[in-house]
């Protein structure tokens, strides 16, 4: 008898509809995966077999052949386990063929019959589309989110047998966890997670470069000593950011369940999240990629977020320049013979690093490090990524006065507030934030006062700025602008402002050069 | 650091009638500065004073009384002199051998003098002129290399040779400074590494400079790289060409310091100036001045050291000191006179009140009175020493546009430095 059953697998973060087709004939009893499993797929039998033999159904002492369909696609992961299960039954004539039609399965199983976790079901959800689909009750959450309707869920595989078997209803996954994501209440700002804004004292220049990255999208570099508090101003960043939009939090979703990662309550993630990776990470780890399941990278969870480079210096080299493309393009291609997978990837980049090799490259004359050294340290970071960053600010260890003074710094939540303020207005240009404003509307988005043209010109004759530098410094010189609420037309102090906090290639050679 | 007091008392001494070096003798002086293993030592006793051919053929065969453990007859016999003296003339680079024409006469007396040099460029550009050493160290502050660069203009253009180390920092801004002066003495320099090693790279340019209208100088063969120990050997070489030293800036232990060490020792007068007592980059020269070293505070304190240790001492040929001190004076524009005749720079702040008042005829004076205060305030929370825009803040309690304004203004009147998130006064 032959059983052809529906179920999805993951490729990179879209899912693949695969038919999981089950042959149970006469001849020596055998157990045959084809259609080019990887090993999980192939070791799936003896935990069907066990869990089958644990739930009181019956193994078919018979030829047995499983083939995943299209069998030119690799298939990777354990969900297959469920429908290759129900498809044994439906072949061996345990469950009735018509009971199982428009169903689709994907699940784990364990040997006691439990039905467990898989990656991606949001993803898998989605690409059963016309399917109703049985998925394991600890995915029910982020599979209602690809549209609850058409989700079963169950614990046991005897209590999808038994609701095939109309012996008992589905089970109903519990209420408080399931409930719509719409209505999520976490609409934010949130009381941080890391530590409040308030806690950095002084670094009013670093504060108001968080606060104009925050709004603009402008991709922000820390330069400084060891304990000038990089890290921790890098850590508010992203506390200040506005919950993520419904698209957003469902692609972020999407990306976090096929990586695995835990999700919120309600499944969808409205936070933007925030990834730190350490520097010894390989540039697989950052772009995404891998063996047999195309996984995202570091860049892909921090879409959406904030991707915070601590020691940029330290990474490796090939590391950094893989960034170049991605940051341009808000995505990236993974390309390997098997296959192409896109991942999203547009995230807000903040990269800390100290300004020289022993660290302290702080007031000039102060470091000890020869110029060559400095200038090899400075050189890991090529120019094109460089180019990335609208803001680089030097981070000195506050001044006494500002430790031992009375804290009167602004909260995450007063300057959350006015981002996600700032952020509506980028909204009615167009765009999402100022970073994105196309360089051919800049005159008429970022009018700026005679003064600040004359500025401008000034640096432009010099030779301080050049064109490219002239759009950046236009564009942050619109989101200082909008932070401190002057109107439309973009005066001469921000724009001065935002040539101060531009990034130049000096930040990291030190004053001596 | 604690200078010694004269071991090597300035000797007077007659120039011997030097005669010319032939093309032979310069070949075997190349090839013996050129054998591997060669220390200024073991040159200066195996020439001997005596012709290099002479000193060539003996070890070579072994018999040379200074080489009694033929460490260098296999290598000198492999060797081929021509070859070597071809390789020199392919690049430009003249042989000097000591005592004989066209060393620099400076040298002749000096106990640490190198046998043989190779000069790229004009050698003759340190006879008969005072040659001042402005040195110091390779990581400088902008202070100091502004300070470097302005004795160096301001000495070539009092005929006055600068001589340094074209090494980074401030041995390159003298240099840059003394190319810079139109018309002014040609610079000269003294590098560790070979002639056609440009070292370090980024100086390349000031490099083909020297080796044109000025000399370049070195004590190393050809193909020699930046090894550590030749720049200390070569801070002797400068120190003996020059009649003052001065240290620019130096951190508390540093190569200008054994420059200034190995002039103390020959009884040449050692400058430094004077930094602020919070610069790392500083410790070296005040260290100096506490050891009562003469300071410098423009190229006239320098002139007036080159005049005082010119008396006594027997030199060929000097140029007249008033005259070079009026000369120094010429291009000094920007100083006023005070009743005692000395002449002191506008300050900072003199400056910023003529920025501000160029300001004014451009904005709206309301707007001006404004600006201008803002001004004046940010200029008043840069030290001298840069200062990073986060202290201005603090200091000032200005908003970070205003500052960020003024910064801007200050930087077009030329009263501010800024660029990589720090600011000084210039």
């Amino acid at each position: 008898m032959l059983a052809t059953i529906p179920s999805a697998v993951l490729i990179g973060v879209d899912g693949r509809q695969v038919s999981v087709e089950v042959h149970v004939s006469n001849g020596l009893p055998g157990f045959t995966v084809v259609g080019l499993p990887d090993a999980a797929v192939r070791e799936s039998r003896d935990r069907v077999r066990a869990a089958l033999l644990s739930s009181g159904l019956p193994w078919p002492l018979r030829r047995v052949t499983v083939n995943l369909a299209p069998s030119g696609v690799r298939k990777g992961g354990a969900g297959v386990d469920l429908p290759i299960a129900i498809g044994l039954l439906v072949a061996s004539g345990t469950i009735d063929p018509a009971a199982a039609t428009g169903l689709a399965f994907c699940g784990e199983l364990g040997l006691d019959g439990a039905l467990r976790a898989v990656p991606g079901a949001v993803v898998i959800v989605e690409a059963l589309r016309g399917h109703t689909v049985v998925v394991p009750l600890a995915n029910v959450n982020e599979a209602y989110l690809a549209g609850a309707d058409r989700v079963r869920a169950a614990a046991t595989l005897r209590q999808v047998v038994d609701a095939l078997q109309g012996r008992r209803p589905w089970p109903t996954p519990d209420p408080t966890a399931s409930a719509p994501p719409e209505d999520d209440a976490a609409q934010g700002p949130w009381p941080p997670r890391r530590g409040d804004l308030s806690d950095v004292r002084g670094q009013r220049l670093a504060r108001r470069a968080l606060e104009a990255a925050a709004t603009g999208g402008h991709h922000v570099l820390l330069v400084g000593p060891p304990g000038s508090g990089k890290t921790m101003l890098a850590s508010r960043l992203p506390d200040l950011l506005p919950p993520l939009d419904h698209d957003d939090a469902f692609e972020v979703s999407r990306i976090h369940s096929v990586a695995g990662l835990p999700l919120p309550p309600g499944g969808l993630v409205r936070r933007p999240p925030f990834r730190a990776p350490h520097h010894g990470a390989s540039p697989v780890s950052m772009i995404g990629g891998g063996t047999s399941l195309m996984r995202p990278g570091e860049i892909s969870l921090a879409h959406g977020g904030v991707l915070f480079l601590d020691e940029m210096g330290e990474f490796p080299v090939p590391v950094l320049d893989a960034l170049r493309q991605p940051l341009e393009d808000g995505q990236v291609r993974v390309v390997r013979a098997r296959g192409t997978v896109t991942f999203p990837a547009r995230m807000l980049l903040v990269a800390a690093m100290n300004p020289c090799p022993c660290g302290e490259g702080g007031a000039p004359g102060a470091c000890r490090c020869t110029p060559a050294a400095r200038q090899r340290y400075a050189r890991r970071i090529s120019a094109p990524l460089l180019d990335r960053f609208d803001l680089a600010i030097r981070v000195d260890r506050p001044a006494v006065e500002a430790l031992v003074g009375e804290g009167t710094e602004e909260s995450t939540m007063t300057v959350a507030g006015r981002v996600a303020a700032n952020r509506l207005r980028a909204r009615t240009r167009g765009v999402r934030v100022n970073a994105e404003l196309p360089g051919a509307a800049l005159g008429e988005l970022v009018p700026v006062t005679g003064q600040a043209e004359a500025l401008l010109e000034r640096r432009l004759r010099d030779g301080s700025l050049n064109a490219r530098g002239l759009h950046r410094v236009r564009r942050v010189a619109r989101t200082l602008a909008d932070i401190d609420g002057v109107g439309e037309v973009v005066g001469e102090g921000h724009v001065a402002e935002a040539l101060l906090l531009r990034c130049r290639r000096d930040i990291l050679l030190g004053a001596d050069r | 650091m604690a200078l010694p007091s004269m071991p090597y008392p300035a000797l007077p001494f007659a120039p011997p009638a030097s005669q010319p070096l032939s093309e032979a003798e310069a070949a075997c002086a190349a090839a013996l500065a050129s054998l591997p293993g060669m220390t200024p030592v073991r040159l200066t006793k195996i020439l001997g004073g005596g012709s290099p051919v002479e000193a060539w053929t003996a070890l070579r065969a072994g018999e040379h009384i200074a080489d009694p453990d033929h460490r260098f007859c296999g290598a000198a016999r492999r060797s081929c002199p021509d070859r070597v003296l071809s390789a020199c003339r392919e690049h430009g680079i003249a042989v000097l051998v000591h005592g004989r024409a066209g060393y620099p006469t400076a040298l002749l007396g000096d106990p640490g003098a190198p046998a043989v040099l190779f000069a790229l460029g004009d050698p003759s550009v340190t006879q008969g002129r005072d040659g001042v050493a402005v040195v110091g160290t390779r990581s400088a502050t902008p202070y100091g290399c502004q300070v470097a660069s302005e004795l160096g203009r301001d000495l070539a253009g009092a005929g006055i040779v600068v001589i340094s180390g074209l090494a980074r920092g401030i041995d390159g801004a003298a240099h840059a400074g003394a190319v810079r002066a139109a018309p002014g003495a040609a610079p000269a320099a003294v590098v560790g590494t070979g002639l056609d090693v440009v070292y370090p790279t980024e100086n390349r340019a000031l490099w083909d400079a020297l080796g044109t209208t000025g000399v370049i100088f070195s004590e190393s063969p050809l193909g020699t790289g930046p090894r550590p120990r030749v720049f200390p050997a070569r801070n002797r070489i400068i120190a003996g060409l020059a009649r003052v030293v001065v240290v620019v800036e130096s951190h508390r232990s540093g190569g200008a310091l054994t420059t200034a060490e190995a002039a103390a020792r020959r009884g040449i007068t050692v400058c430094a100036v004077p930094g602020s007592v919070r610069s790392p980059a500083s410790r070296g020269t005040n260290g100096l001045l506490v050891d009562g070293c003469v300071p410098v505070r423009d190229v006239d304190d320098v002139l007036v050291a080159v005049a005082l240790a010119g008396r006594g001492r027997d030199m060929p040929a000097p140029l007249p000191r008033s005259g070079s001190l009026v000369a120094a004076r010429g291009p000094v524009s920007r100083r006023r006179r005070t009743a005692g005749g000395r002449a002191v720079p506008e300050t900072a702040r003199e400056r910023a009140a003529s920025v501000v008042s160029a300001a004014d005829a451009k904005v709206s004076a309301a707007d001006a009175k404004v600006s201008a205060a803002v001004d004046a305030k940010v200029l008043a929370a840069v030290d001298d020493v840069p200062t990073s825009i986060e202290t201005v803040l603090t200091r000032t309690g200005l908003r970070l546009p205003d500052v960020a304004c003024a910064c801007e203004r200050l930087v077009d009147s030329g009263v501010l430095r800024s660029g990589d998130g720090w600011w000084a006064r210039t």
